[in-house]
């Protein structure tokens, strides 16, 4: 279905939403930063910049309790979570390199283990996309088949036009739900031409060239070369839109606390550090070959999909400058 | 009126630092050189290490060469070898956290070649890495910066870096928060605290994190919450100033990596001032052993003690 909305009619789609009880996230700014976040109303929405955290944390949060302990005497009480109890969400504002990692999430928490947390909430969301039309020389969508214009994980699809507002697009039914349920809002669609697209720079990588290199090359040289300036953050995981390791700790005192589940990094030393006080990924180089190898072969092999979408932020935002972009495309050269 | 400062130096600085390298490499004075190298992005540098001398050529100074390489020496690097000596490429401002290094028996003099880098400034994390150095663009503690010119190095280009004066942010905002009260000022860093993600960048850009296993990383018993939820946040970043004080000499890395900008370098800077109005102390300038807050004098305040 195809339609057109105003700038000022999305506002009052919003603040509607909001109205009907539904949680509205979308891009605004937190301490200075742009965030995702939920919205009491429209005002305050910021489109114009990619958010320094992506979507994926609408499904996957920071950190959530999952279980609480208390004790008494001998006594002991465990309370799960009820995910049922998440609220109907509608996410808006939507980055294509963001709306493309969720459906590539799905695959692995509804996977040998369903995922509850992550799946109610996933089946909750509506995913409002935008197509963008900025972007940096970090940005590289193009260069993992996507583009600025890719409406793979969004259920309904904005892409801004000449003379303001935006042509939208429902992909699913939860998309055409959300249109026929404020028609008003939306009108024909107006012919106007989008927008100038954004143009990223960066040469599109032969994705099944990598992967093969990838294939046999675990021992190489070369990790160590790409790898030895890696100090070990978390950064680029935390970011990317499509990590998705988490940990799982109780904290609390002996009498009361809590189970929580929060992002975790390969790039940190005690991701796979043991108990018996071995680590098989003792240094840097090691725990670095795991990120390129998770993202571009690993995940390939289980669930057929790439486990990047190019959003370039663990470009931006590597404390050390090192580029993924440049890394595979040279991977993809050997 | 243009702001623009004057970086033409860095061209001639690139030249010596390469000859400088390609010369110490070659004639086995050291056994490796961590310095700056071009990176992929238009404008941009990272951190490289370089153990024959032909790659020299690849070594640059310039308005992006942001990183305090410093972080390469310690031990928490395990990836650099430590074999012989070393050459790395210092700003004055990263020749400070070197110094406090030495001061803390993490290095020896001895063992380091130090090619220091007459600096006009960097660029801040807000800017991107092609444009040019200006008062708007260049990192806010070059804005402060009293070491231009690295002194006791074995090596610095003869060059002059253009010292523009400009107003002081971090002494400004300083002030700000300190005429706040209490409230208004827990209600600031609780805001800044909530948007920590946990990933330590921080910590792990930090020359005097060496630690071998970081209390924060601690699950028995555990000493600070470690997932990212406010209360364990706040007590990290505390931990984090209170650990540094005295010995942070201000490179800032904390703040510039940090990806939700929390200004942590306010903190570090705070606790120096504290440190210098109460033991006239200023970290970085001298090798000493231990720091105000590791030792114990006659002289010290105690009418803190009712």
């Amino acid at each position: 279905m195809q339609k057109f909305i105003s700038q000022q009619n999305l506002g009052h789609l919003l603040d509607k939403l909001i109205a009907d009880g539904k949680r509205v996230v979308a891009p605004r700014m937190e301490a200075g930063t742009p965030l995702y976040g939920p919205f009491a109303d429209s005002a305050g929405i910021v489109l114009g910049q990619l958010p320094r955290r992506s979507a994926k944390e609408t499904f996957f949060p920071v950190c959530e309790d999952i279980m609480s302990y208390g004790k008494e005497g001998q006594q002991v009480t465990l309370t799960d979570v009820n995910p049922a109890r998440f609220p109907e969400t509608v996410l808006v504002g939507v980055r294509p390199c963001d709306a493309a990692a969720v459906p590539v999430l799905d695959a692995v928490f509804s996977w040998d283990y369903q995922d509850e947390f992550f799946l109610e909430r996933r089946q909750k969301t509506t995913i409002v996309g935008l197509a963008c039309t900025q972007a940096d020389d970090a940005c590289f969508c193009t260069a993992v088949g996507l583009s600025p214009a890719d409406p793979k994980g969004s259920d309904l699809f904005l892409t801004p036009v000449e003379g303001g507002g935006y042509a939208c697009e429902t992909f699913t039914e939860k998309g055409e739900t959300l249109v026929n349920s404020h028609k008003e809002l939306f009108g024909e669609p107006s012919g106007a031409p989008a927008l100038p697209l954004a143009e990223p720079q960066t040469e599109k990588f032969d994705l099944k060239k990598v992967k093969a290199w990838l294939d046999d090359h675990f021992e190489d040289p070369a990790w160590d070369s790409i790898a030895v300036r890696c100090v070990g953050c978390g950064a680029c995981a935390f970011l990317c839109p499509a990590c998705h390791c988490f940990d799982i700790v109780d904290e609390g005192t002996e009498k009361a606390g809590k189970r929580r589940k929060s992002w975790d990094a390969c790039g940190f030393w005690k991701f796979t550090h043991h108990a018996s006080g071995h680590n098989p990924r003792d240094l840097q180089p090691k725990r670095y070959r795991n990120r390129i190898m998770h993202k571009f072969k690993y995940y390939d092999d289980k669930f057929g999909q790439t486990l990047c979408t190019g959003c370039g932020r663990c470009i931006r935002f590597c404390p050390v400058g090192i580029d993924i972009a440049a890394i595979v495309s040279e991977i993809s050269k050997k | 009126m243009t702001n623009t400062i004057d970086t033409s130096i860095y061209a001639a600085i690139t030249e010596a630092i390469q000859g400088e390298a390609r010369r110490i490499l070659s004639e086995g004075h050291v056994s490796a050189v961590v310095g700056y190298a071009a990176a992929r992005r238009k404008g941009s540098a990272q951190p490289v290490v370089i153990t024959d001398a032909v790659r020299a050529e690849e070594l640059i100074f310039s308005a992006a060469c942001v990183n305090n390489l410093a972080v390469y020496l310690t031990k928490a690097k395990k990836e650099i070898p430590k074999t012989g000596k070393i050459g790395i490429v210092v700003k004055g401002c990263d020749l400070k956290a070197l110094v406090g290094l030495m001061g803390e028996s993490q290095l020896k003099r001895e063992e380091l070649y130090l090619i220091g880098v007459p600096c006009a400034g960097v660029l801040a994390s807000t800017a991107q890495p092609a444009q040019e150095l200006t008062g708007d663009t260049i990192a806010p503690k070059c804005r402060e910066c009293d070491a231009h010119l690295p002194q006791e190095c074995d090596f610095v280009p003869d060059r002059q870096p253009a010292t523009p004066e400009l107003a002081g942010k971090y002494r400004a905002e300083i002030a700000r928060l300190e005429a706040m009260t209490p409230a208004e000022r827990w209600a600031y860093w609780k805001e800044q605290f909530k948007k920590c993600i946990k990933c330590y960048a921080c910590r792990q850009v930090c020359p005097f994190c060496f630690c071998e296993q970081c209390l924060c990383d601690r699950n028995k018993p555990q000493m600070v919450e470690t997932t990212p939820r406010p209360a364990g946040n706040t007590a990290w970043h505390i931990v984090r100033a209170m650990h540094l004080a005295g010995r942070c000499a201000g490179c800032a890395e904390c703040e510039r990596v940090c990806p939700m900008d929390i200004p942590l370098n306010l903190l570090n800077r705070k606790m120096a001032k504290e440190l210098k109005e109460l033991y006239d102390y200023e970290a970085g300038f001298q090798v000493r052993e231990k720091g105000p807050l590791a030792m114990y004098d006659e002289k010290d305040d105690q009418s803190f003690i009712k």
